[in-house]
């Protein structure tokens, strides 16, 4: 039973708090040409990654995320998995998907604010300066809080 | 697969999957034409549209950092050849994030000279936080057109002229041939572009974002297609246009911005807004 790092496309950098959440883990990149494909990304966008994943910890396998994530399951008793934490629905419908059978951790990168939750209109947020209102209170300040 | 409608690549499964998923890809090349076309191989419907002299990887991101000149930015990041940072596609993949890039900006001055260099980076934290509480506002109409149009009376596809930059416009013309050979466009020729794209050619927002992100290094669900919402009107009050002497002021140093390549443009606001939106009441 193992640690797996899996480093997305929205958590590209080795200071990602994902590696110090697990630094005996092996990253893993996925090179899903499909799902690529589904996020309109053309060739630019796809040499630019793959630059950046070769300055990285990481090994690269390539084919579908869910399918290569149950191969690591069977072959390498992968069990437990650290990820960065994404807004994009498709990593989140794959992390599902994948918690059938694995234990899937996510972790946020280090915030640009710290907003007060209780202050903090979850799920109204709409126009721009209602947001900066609250956040310019501390977006000016070291790390994002007093 | 639970993220799109999604055609195979031939041979895909011509061979084990198991043997397929665990064949470690390479991360040292000969140089950087082997590492294209290694990607190629890895992507065969990615298209062949070039590649971007912007590198990819951290170091690259650390350059950019050292060299930000926020004060600068505050007084001419609106310019096309004002001191913007060029460190979104970093930003984009976290290769970089917000929290050091305000942190570095801290260190060279004090808050006035920083405010619209920080406030831009409230802006894509602010899209970031839109998407996690809203991911279906990504692809669909927030609100309605306030353009006194219809969503039905936009065309569904990008017409084939705008894709390979040969529009009525040099401008425009010029910002796409940029956007297909470099991946990055300056924030307000963006707007310009997409402008231009719904309004003057009437298009809907979501062609003109999927033209984006098939080229722009920096590319993200939020800020772009919630930025092509602002432009539209669908994630704002009034639609953003623009006149000629808008586009001579802010980005003649850069594309070509004469009358007589860029007639759509001309006249005053007024005259613009009755000839793009005929329907709408007012203002």
């Amino acid at each position: 039973m193992s640690r797996f790092i899996w480093l997305h496309e929205d958590c590209l950098r080795a200071t990602h708090p994902v590696f110090a959440h697990a630094p005996q883990a092996r990253a893993v990149f996925i090179w899903d040409d499909a799902y690529m494909d589904a996020m309109h990304y053309g060739l630019k966008r796809r040499v630019f990654i793959y630059e950046t994943l070769c300055d990285l910890p990481v090994e690269i396998y390539a084919g579908d995320t869910i399918d290569t994530w149950r191969a690591l399951q069977n072959m390498a008793g992968a069990s437990d998995i650290i990820t960065g934490k994404t807004p994009n629905p498709a990593l989140k419908a794959i992390m599902q998907t994948l918690r059938e059978g694995l234990q899937i951790t996510t972790i946020a990168d280090a915030p640009f604010v710290h907003l007060d939750a209780a202050k903090d209109d979850a799920g109204q947020l709409r126009r721009f300066f209602k947001y900066w209102n609250k956040a310019k209170k501390n977006a000016f300040l070291y790390d994002g809080r007093p | 697969m639970s993220h799109g409608e999604i055609i195979a690549p031939t041979g895909f499964h011509a061979r084990p999957r198991y043997l397929r998923h665990m064949e470690k890809q390479p991360t040292q090349f000969a140089d950087r034409a082997a590492l294209v076309a290694h990607v190629k191989a890895l992507s065969p419907l990615a298209g062949d549209d070039g590649v971007s002299d912007t590198r990819g990887g951290r170091a690259a991101a650390e350059r950019l950092l050292a060299a930000i000149d926020p004060t600068a930015y505050g007084h001419s990041r609106n310019y096309l050849d004002g001191a913007v940072t060029r460190l979104s596609p970093y930003i984009r993949h976290a290769i970089v994030n917000l929290n050091e890039v305000r942190n570095r900006a801290l260190e060279m001055g004090d808050g006035k000279a920083l405010e619209k260099f920080i406030q831009e980076l409230g802006w894509r934290d602010f899209w970031q936080r839109i998407y996690a509480q809203n991911p279906d506002w990504i692809w669909r109409d927030i609100e309605a057109y306030k353009t006194g149009f219809a969503p039905d009376d936009y065309a569904d596809t990008l017409p084939p002229d705008i894709a390979a930059g040969e529009t009525e416009s040099a401008a425009m013309n010029h910002f796409i041939a940029t956007l297909k050979t470099t991946g990055y466009l300056h924030n307000h020729a963006r707007m310009y572009l997409a402008a231009y794209i719904v309004h003057w050619r009437r298009v809907t927002w979501q062609a003109g974002a999927r033209f984006f992100l098939a080229h722009l290094l920096d590319g993200d669900p939020a800020s772009n297609n919630l930025s092509f919402q602002w432009v539209a009107s669908t994630f704002a009050n009034k639609p953003y246009f623009f006149n000629l002497e808008n586009l001579q002021k802010f980005a003649g140093m850069d594309a070509p911005c004469d009358y007589h390549t860029n007639k759509c443009f001309g006249g005053s606001y007024d005259d613009l807004a009755v000839k793009l939106f005929p329907h709408m009441e007012a203002l």
